[in-house]
C-alpha cells in the first residue's frame, strides 16, 4: 500500500529531520490534526494561521539564516494568493525555501474551483531559478522531497490530494533529475506530468504499446532545457499530458523550446468546473479522461487526418 | 555622582554623532535627489534618524538584521550605509544607473542590504523571518523592519503582525516611520490610521511613540525594545522632507529631481 503525496511528503520530511537540524515545518492551517512532523519536532514545526505571504516571506528570514523551510498549503493558495512573494524571495532573492502543493489540479474534487489549481505551474514557472516537480507516487515524492534537503535551489513541489500511486520503476535512486523514460519504438511520444496526466499515459501504452512514454518529474524552465536532447531521442511528435490549462502549461514551452518537432497539448482546457463530485468526475467534466485522450492518440496515429485540438 | 556626569558626557558623544552622521546622510540623500534620475527625497529624509541609530546601534553584530521595508527611501538606505563607511562611494555617483547596483529600490546585491525591498510589506515578514530564527538558534539577535505609515495599508502588514503575535517573537521590532504622506498625498485624506498605536497594541506589541528625529528618544525606545518581553513597535512620528526647509511638511515632496543650483542651496539651509 502506497500514502498519498501529502502522507508522503510529512513522512519523509520527519525522518530527514531526524539527521538534518537545519529543517523546519510551516503550515498554513491546512496541514491537519495529529501532524506527524509536529508530533516528532514540536521545536521546529510552526502552524502559521492562514497567512501565505506572511509565510514565505518569513521563511525568506529563516532560510537566510541557515534553516530549511519548507512550507506547505494547497496549490492554489500557495502559488496564486503568494505569487509576488515567490517572484520576489524565491526566483529573484533564490532564497532557499521549499513549498510542497497539494491539491493540485482539480484533486480537491467537490471543493470547487476555489481549491482547485489547474494555473499554478504556469505562475510558479514564470519566475526564473525555481525548481518545479510533479512527481508521479510515493517513492518519487521520496526522492524529490530528499533532493529538495540537499539542493540550494527554492522548489515548488506539486501534489495531488488523497490519492496514492506506484512509482515507475527508475534505474538510478538519483534519476529523478531530469526524466524517467517508458520507451516505446514509434513516431509518437506521450509526455506525461504528474500523478492523472501519468495515470492517463500508462494506460494509453497498455493499449498503444507503439507509442513511446516520457515521464517528466522536473519541469521548470532550465530542467526542461536541460532534458531536450533525451526527448527528441523519442520521437518527432510529442503530446503532452497535463493536469493544467493550456496556457502557461508545459506543452506551451516545449513547443518554443523544440521548433523542428510537433508539440501538441492534452490539457484542462478553459472550462471553470462548476459542480461538485471527486476528482475522477471532475476530470471528466473538464474532458481530461481516457476516452478523449485516446481519441487525441488516434488522430495522431492516423497519418494525414486532421487534427484538431 | 562622577558615574552619572561620566554617562551623560558618553550620551552626549553618541548623540553628537549620530548628529554628523546624520547631516552626512541628508547631504548624500540631496545629492542623490540632484541626479539624473531623482530620487523619494521626502520619505528618505524623513527616516534618516531613525536609519543612522539603529544602524549605528545594532548593525554590527551579524545576529541583527536590518530592514528597510519602505523600499522606496532607498536613497536614505544607501546614504546612510555611506555615511558609516559601509559604502566607499557616494551613492550619488552611481544611483539609477545602468552601470550600478544601486537601483531606486533597495537591492539584496549590496554590502549592508539584507533584502530587497521596494513592493510594499514584504520587508516585515521578512525580519520577523529572520528574528524567529534567531530565537530558534538561541541567539539574542534581533529582527528590525522599518515601515512607513502608508505602508500599514498593506494587508500583508497586518497578516505578519498577527503571526508574530501568535508566535510571541519578542525580538521583532517594528519601527513605524509616520512622516503622514504616501505617494498621491496625505495618508489621512486617501486611507487613515490616526490610531496606530492602538492598532499594534491590539495585536499584542508593546508599543511606543516617539518624535523620530530626537536621538535622545530613539535611543530610550530602543532600551525599551530591549527589555520588552513582548513584540516592539515603535511609532515614530516625523516629518517628511525633514531637514529641508522648502520641502519639510509637504506631501508633494514625496519624489524629486533637482537642479544643481537647488542643492548646494538646500544643502546650505540644512537645519
Amino acid at each position: 500500500m502506497t500514502l498519498s503525496g501529502r502522507d508522503t511528503y510529512r513522512d519523509e520530511l520527519t525522518k530527514i529531520a531526524e539527521e538534518n537540524d537545519r529543517i523546519l515545518c510551516l503550515e498554513a492551517d491546512l496541514g491537519g490534526k495529529n501532524h506527524q512532523f509536529e508530533s516528532q519536532f514540536p521545536d521546529r514545526f510552526f502552524n502559521m494561521g492562514i497567512a501565505e505571504m506572511t509565510s514565505i516571506d518569513m521563511a525568506a528570514g529563516l532560510a537566510e539564516a541557515g534553516f530549511i523551510p519548507f512550507f506547505s498549503t494547497f496549490a492554489t493558495f500557495a502559488s496564486l494568493r503568494s505569487a509576488e512573494s515567490i517572484k520576489l524571495a524565491m526566483g529573484y532573492m533564490e532564497k532557499n525555501i521549499k513549498i510542497i502543493a497539494p491539491y493540485g489540479g482539480v484533486s480537491g474534487g467537490w471543493f470547487g474551483t476555489t481549491h482547485h489549481s489547474l494555473e499554478d505551474i504556469g505562475v510558479v514557472r514564470t519566475f526564473p531559478n525555481i525548481k518545479i516537480a510533479c512527481p508521479y507516487g510515493e517513492a518519487d515524492t521520496r526522492r524529490v522531497i530528499r533532493e529538495a534537503v540537499l539542493s540550494p535551489s527554492p522548489y515548488y513541489v506539486r501534489l495531488s490530494r488523497n490519492e496514492s500511486f506506484v512509482s515507475l520503476d527508475r534505474d538510478d535512486e538519483q534519476a529523478t533529475m531530469p526524466l524517467v523514460n517508458q520507451k516505446g519504438n514509434g513516431n509518437l511520444c506521450l509526455l506525461s506530468i504528474g500523478e492523472q496526466g501519468t495515470e492517463l499515459c500508462k494506460s494509453i501504452q497498455e493499449v498503444y504499446p507503439e507509442i513511446s512514454h516520457v515521464h517528466l518529474c522536473y519541469i521548470d524552465q532550465e530542467s526542461l532545457r536541460n532534458s531536450m536532447d533525451q526527448l527528441e531521442e523519442h520521437g518527432k511528435t510529442f503530446l503532452v499530458v497535463e493536469e493544467h490549462r493550456l496556457a502557461g502549461g508545459t506543452a506551451s514551452l516545449l513547443a518554443i523550446l523544440m521548433p523542428n518537432n510537433r508539440v501538441y497539448s492534452f490539457d484542462c482546457g478553459v472550462e471553470w468546473p462548476i459542480y461538485g463530485g471527486s476528482h475522477q468526475e471532475t476530470l471528466k467534466y473538464l474532458a481530461f479522461d481516457y476516452e478523449t485522450l485516446e481519441e487525441k492518440v488516434k488522430n495522431l496515429l492516423n497519418e494525414g487526418a486532421e487534427v484538431n485540438w | 555622582m562622577l558615574i552619572d556626569k561620566e554617562l551623560a558626557n558618553n550620551v552626549s558623544k553618541t548623540e553628537e554623532r549620530l548628529e554628523t552622521l546624520s547631516k552626512k546622510t541628508r547631504e548624500a540623500i540631496i545629492d542623490i535627489a540632484a541626479t539624473e534620475t531623482g530620487c523619494h527625497i521626502g520619505g528618505s529624509l524623513s527616516v534618516t534618524d531613525l536609519l543612522i541609530a539603529l544602524f549605528e546601534k545594532y548593525i554590527g553584530d551579524s545576529r541583527n538584521q536590518i530592514v528597510l521595508s519602505k523600499g522606496h527611501a532607498a536613497a536614505a538606505l544607501y546614504a546612510v550605509l555611506y555615511a558609516l563607511g559601509i559604502m566607499e562611494k557616494n551613492p550619488a555617483e552611481g544611483y539609477g544607473r545602468s552601470d550600478s547596483l544601486l537601483t531606486g529600490h533597495p537591492n539584496h546585491k549590496i554590502k549592508g542590504i539584507p533584502y530587497s525591498t521596494g513592493s510594499l510589506g514584504h520587508g516585515i515578514p521578512y525580519a520577523a523571518g529572520w528574528a524567529l530564527s534567531q530565537k530558534l538558534k538561541g541567539s539574542t539577535g534581533i529582527g528590525v523592519a522599518v515601515c512607513g505609515d502608508g505602508e500599514l495599508q498593506e494587508g500583508l502588514c497586518w497578516e505578519t503582525f498577527q503571526v508574530v503575535q501568535a508566535k510571541q517573537i519578542d525580538n521583532f521590532l517594528c519601527v513605524v516611520d509616520r512622516n503622514g504622506g504616501q505617494n498621491d498625498g496625505f495618508v489621512h485624506h486617501i486611507s487613515p490610521i490616526d490610531d496606530v498605536r492602538a492598532r499594534f497594541e491590539s495585536f499584542g506589541f508593546q508599543t511606543v511613540e516617539i518624535n523620530g528625529h530626537d536621538f535622545k528618544e530613539i535611543s530610550e525606545a530602543l532600551l525599551g525594545f530591549e527589555a520588552s518581553s513582548k513584540p516592539f513597535a515603535i511609532i515614530a512620528n516625523t516629518v517628511k522632507g525633514k531637514g529641508v526647509p522648502d520641502i519639510e511638511g509637504n506631501p508633494k515632496a514625496h519624489y524629486a529631481k533637482i537642479p544643481n543650483r537647488l542643492k548646494n542651496k538646500w544643502k546650505r539651509s540644512m537645519v
